[in-house]
């Protein structure tokens, strides 16, 4: 075995494989910090290459794309607080809320290094598991990937903020988005509307990047100025590595659960990310700062993902089943390159196997190193016009979409799914457990229906999905226990009670158009959903029925609440959203024009409006930099091998 | 390689086909690709099986079409392929250079007559096919080692599977037609899943495509932890898929087993449904299609690409492991057959359409 990892070691340190894993690593560092073009996007972009060389170097491209993805969009998470994936979105939430009050460098510094030891972890399991690991796939059965669904779910939900019932809300309107198109046990379509577009359901990308990215790019365009309020100063890491050491058994034990997390097949990524920051929390004695700012929260989380993306490999090599699209997409690359995973595979290629494990564990350290060096030049970009990033920004997230299908329904469901999120962002609503919801909707259904149709309800006694139910009730014992203890001891000495909270930005006066207009839309959503949902057969009818049906309940107590508080206080005008109102109109004028005439001619009227009217370019200065932008997107659909959207009434074809 | 009837059958095809066209197209075809790039278009996502086989045949097409052109995989994935195939429809011309390549996953829909499919497979010209063979195996636990012993089991056989309008109806349809008593669990997103739950014995038959069987199965069965029973079969000479798949010539195929069984061969409704269904997922699994009203003059040139391709030394060692062994079928092999498939009687149709709502609640 010795001799096969260092063979291995020799194999990948030729210059040509060396040099293919920098460029993997370089792609899937640039994408990973573009919101919404993870994983797949550049490993998908990466596949055409990787047929140009010899298999060793081909996969040693890709494996390097995998490994930095999770450790670059910490950056994103971070900087602009749009996660790059629903295994990012704690990262978002704590780290974003950290750079905000001028701590950016702290998130990034323990996120980088979390997100290292992670990876470095994942490479060890794969080293040493990837022999033993078969029975442990083995033994998690449908039922115990239903708990571990259902156990992601459940950590999401404690963390919902303060304000239960409307994150209650929120967690149900991802499951109504999680559940739209073919349901898994009946075959009935849900909520597509007569369209094909929706048949597979909406995709996690376009989900992700218009809740999150489309929103904040709204606001950020209309407050004008950078991302940070104050200047950020960075490089100076010394604190980031304090933070780091103080919380290292943490980052352990959560790169060990996202290891767990890569062994279950599609549920694994979201619920072990969510399941390491429940862990965080519950590991730190004073709890307030959660959802503010809390560096554990980042480093819990940063420590999983990455952990969990490698040890996906695990199932992939083993069985052929894929954890995640990226390791779906890898898998493709190891047929066509005439390696069959599986057992065989394993003991018979072991140089394969170590080369997969040293470029990981490389790509991972180097991914760490780079982030490190290049995060004070892009922490110069916050500091800037945010017109002027929005304008490369907002075509990135177009071309990301439109990856998904090259139909004009990514284009839509992208601008939908931006109103709501802009629309919920000024309702001071929280946008993760949306994201939640939807991610864990389609395999608690599906896992629900396999076990009870395989096991009967004799599952509910299988020592694993005991286990795994403990993960939920003994922490809930614990708290329980916790306060009961708290209130015997201090009646009265409870000073740190919800009292004396700094006012957050989640307590800022919301405008009451915006709370309303919101509410009356949920309201109407649910109940729509509720009439339609009453038409589905009963096996496509439950997990809608578990997200509709409170969702309606709580959506009427939003809305009456709402209206008893605008009775009582009256109307607050928040002049806030007001100013946003027009660039979100704006951009919304974009997604018609490029319906109309299509995106190479809408495209540059977009530029001139954020360059000229936002950002107040001078002519001259702005033609040349919207050129430039120009010119590099339409470089990067060509580099995708994608034709921009195409105008229903004029179509500018292509300059080649 | 594999040598037996189709394959021999299919180049004399190829050289009668090759010859009659000689005459009136050599000089066109020579070069008629020179300077030109396909696009593949393939409706799924990066990494499944459509798109590795795509890839696989991606060098062999660019060595053997006249004048070297180069071939462009593209996907466009959505809506179980049928988003894919859309476009095809309404945006491929019929140049030659754009070639939709796809399963039954497209074809199903379309033979169901499901409201969005737009694309009239029927009417297009299949340019050549991929066999995608399945074999059909249980679980040692079950007590059965031949198909005799489906009918018997020692405990209810249970089957995992995606969804009944998909992949999975070859193999309804036969447990239908050999009358199995056989409970069936929808919902898995994809056979490698499946295969895990037969693996972690929660399921107790399944069936896996030619390569997954390969790289996956075959150590099960060595192990003593599967027992392959039958496979789907192949399109024999008199066109009814009878003939046992090239890649397993020592399993039976569906056709057999209900000889076997029964002590006739198979017909009515019942039959017709699973061969319709079948040949298309198995015997033309994978399928490159030209857009209707491609001219004659293109699909001679791939006749004799096909050909070429099936000879040369280096396609016949590298598909054993890549695509299960098959020799491409060339258009002249495919087209009847596989036109008859895609427009089954008014009465099959009929009887799918009643089947999947009823028995497997499918909403059509």
């Amino acid at each position: 075995m010795l001799e096969n990892i260092t063979t291995a070691l020799g194999l990948l340190f030729e210059p040509m494989r060396l040099l293919a894993l920098f460029a993997g690593m370089l792609a899937g560092m640039v994408f990973g910090m573009l919101p919404g073009l993870g994983g797949v996007a550049a490993v998908s972009i990466l596949l055409p290459f990787i047929y140009l060389m010899d298999s060793y170097s081909g996969l040693a491209m890709l494996l390097g794309a995998i490994s930095v993805i999770y450790t670059a969009d910490t950056i994103t998470s971070v900087l602009l607080g749009a996660p790059g994936s629903p295994a990012s979105a704690p990262t978002a939430i704590e780290g974003h809320a950290l750079a905000k009050q001028g701590k950016a460098s702290l998130a990034l510094g323990v996120g980088f290094l979390a997100s290292m030891v992670g990876g470095l972890f994942g490479a060890l399991i794969l080293s040493v598991a990837i022999p033993i690991a078969g029975p442990l796939v083995l033994a998690l059965g449908t039922p115990e990937l239903f708990m571990f669904a259902l156990v992601g779910l459940c950590f999401a939900a404690s963390m919902v903020g303060k304000d239960i019932v409307v994150g209650l809300a929120a967690a149900c309107f991802g499951i109504l988005l999680g559940v739209v198109g073919a349901a898994p046990a009946a075959a009935n379509y849900r909520f597509i509307f007569g369209q094909s577009y929706l048949m597979d359901g909406l995709s996690l990308p376009i989900v992700a990047l218009g809740l999150f990215a489309v929103a904040e790019l709204i606001g950020m365009v209309a407050a004008g100025g950078g991302i940070a309020g104050k200047p950020m100063t960075m490089g100076k890491w010394g604190e980031s590595f304090r933070e780091f050491w103080r919380s290292r058994w943490l980052i352990v034990r959560s790169s060990i659960i996202g290891i767990f997390g890569g062994f279950v097949p599609a549920v694994g990524a979201s619920a072990s990310t969510w399941i390491a920051y429940g862990h965080a929390m519950s590991s730190t004695k004073d709890k307030r700062r959660f959802g503010k700012g809390e560096i554990r929260g980042v480093a819990g989380a940063e420590g999983a993902n990455n952990a969990t993306v490698i040890s996906d490999l695990v199932p992939t090599m083993l069985f052929s089943v894929p954890g995640g699209p990226a390791a779906a997409i890898f898998l493709g690359a190891l047929f066509s390159f005439g390696f069959y995973p599986g057992p065989r595979m394993v003991s018979e290629t072991p140089d394969l196997m170590y080369m997969i494990v040293w470029s990981v564990a490389l790509a991972s350290v180097m991914g760490a190193a780079l982030c490190f060096a290049v995060t004070p030049y892009l922490a110069r970009l916050t500091r800037i016009n945010f017109a002027l990033i929005a304008a490369p920004l907002l075509l990135i997230m177009v071309a990301g979409a439109y990856q998904g299908t090259q139909t004009f329904g990514d284009i839509l469901a992208l601008l939908v799914l931006g109103v709501i999120g802009w629309l919920m962002k000024n309702a001071g609503w929280p946008r993760a457990p949306v994201l939640v919801g939807f991610v864990l909707a389609t395999p608690m259904e599906q896992y629900f229906w396999l076990t009870t149709q395989i096991h009967g309800f004799t599952w509910l006694t299988r020592p694993g999905v005991l286990i795994i139910a403990s993960l939920i009730i003994v922490p809930m014992l614990l708290g329980l226990v916790r306060k009961w203890r708290a209130r015997r001891t201090s009646t009265s000495a409870d000073s740190s009670g919800p009292a004396n909270h700094i006012a957050s930005d989640d307590e800022a006066p919301r405008d009451t158009a915006i709370l309303l207009l919101a509410s009356s839309l949920l309201l109407v959503t649910f109940a729509y959903a509720f009439y339609e949902m009453l038409g589905f057969r009963s096996n496509a009818r439950l997990m809608p029925a578990l997200g509709i049906v409170p969702g309606l309940l709580l959506s009427v107590y939003i809305l009456g609440r709402q209206l008893y508080r605008l009775g009582r206080q009256g109307r607050i005008i928040h002049l806030g959203s007001r100013q946003e109102l027009p660039v979100l109109a704006g951009i919304l004028a974009y997604g018609v024009a490029m319906w109309l005439i299509g995106f190479n001619l809408a495209t540059p009227l977009l530029l001139a409006w954020l360059l000229l009217k936002c950002a107040g370019m001078r002519y001259v200065s702005a033609a040349l930099y919207g050129g430039i932008v120009y010119a590099t997107t339409l470089g990067m659909f060509a580099l995708m091998r994608l034709t921009p959207p195409p105008g229903s009434w004029l179509s500018l074809p292509m300059p080649w | 390689m594999f040598t037996q009837l189709p394959v021999l059958k299919m180049l004399s095809a190829a050289v009668l086909i090759a010859a009659g066209g000689l005459a009136s197209s050599h000089v066109m075809a020579e070069d008629f690709y020179e300077g030109k790039t396909i696009q593949m278009v393939v409706p799924f996502g990066e990494g499944g099986a459509t798109y590795v086989a795509a890839k696989f045949l991606e060098p062999f097409l660019e060595k053997h079409l006249p004048g070297n052109p180069r071939v462009n995989v593209q996907t466009r994935p959505g809506g179980g392929s049928i988003l894919g195939a859309n476009w095809f429809a309404q945006n491929a011309e019929p140049d030659g250079e754009t070639i939709l390549f796809t399963t039954s996953s497209t074809s199903n829909p379309y033979v169901l007559g499901m409201d969005a499919v737009e694309y009239d497979l029927a009417a297009m010209r299949p340019a050549y096919s991929l066999p995608f063979g399945a074999v059909i195996y249980v679980s040692p636990r079950t007590g059965i080692d031949s198909p005799a012993g489906l009918k018997e089991p020692d405990m209810p056989l249970i089957y995992g599977g995606i969804a009944a309008a998909a992949s999975d109806l070859p193999t309804l349809l036969a447990f239908e037609l050999l009358e199995l008593d056989i409970q069936t669990v929808l919902g898995f997103d994809g056979r490698g899943p499946a295969r895990l739950s037969f693996e972690r014995g929660e399921t107790n038959i399944d069936f896996q495509f030619t390569p997954a069987y390969m790289s996956q199965v075959v150590d099960m069965v060595e192990a003593g932890s599967a027992v392959p029973i039958m496979t789907g079969g192949s399109v024999g000479e008199d066109g009814v898929l009878s003939a046992r798949d090239a890649a397993f010539p020592d399993y039976p195929s569906v056709y057999e087993v209900y000889e076997e069984l029964y002590g006739e061969a198979p017909s009515g409704v019942e039959w017709d449904a699973f061969q319709s269904i079948g040949a298309v997922t198995f015997n033309y699994g994978l399928t490159a299609y030209l857009p209707e009203g491609t001219p004659d003059e293109i699909l001679e040139i791939f006749e004799q690409t096909i050909a070429a391709i099936n000879d040369d030394p280096e396609y016949q060692e590298r598909s054993v492991n890549a695509v299960g062994g098959y020799s491409l079928l060339p258009a002249s092999d495919v087209t009847e057959s596989l036109s008859e498939a895609l427009q089954p009687s008014d009465e099959v149709r009929e009887h799918l359409r009643t089947l999947l709502s009823e028995k497997y609640d499918v909403d059509l």
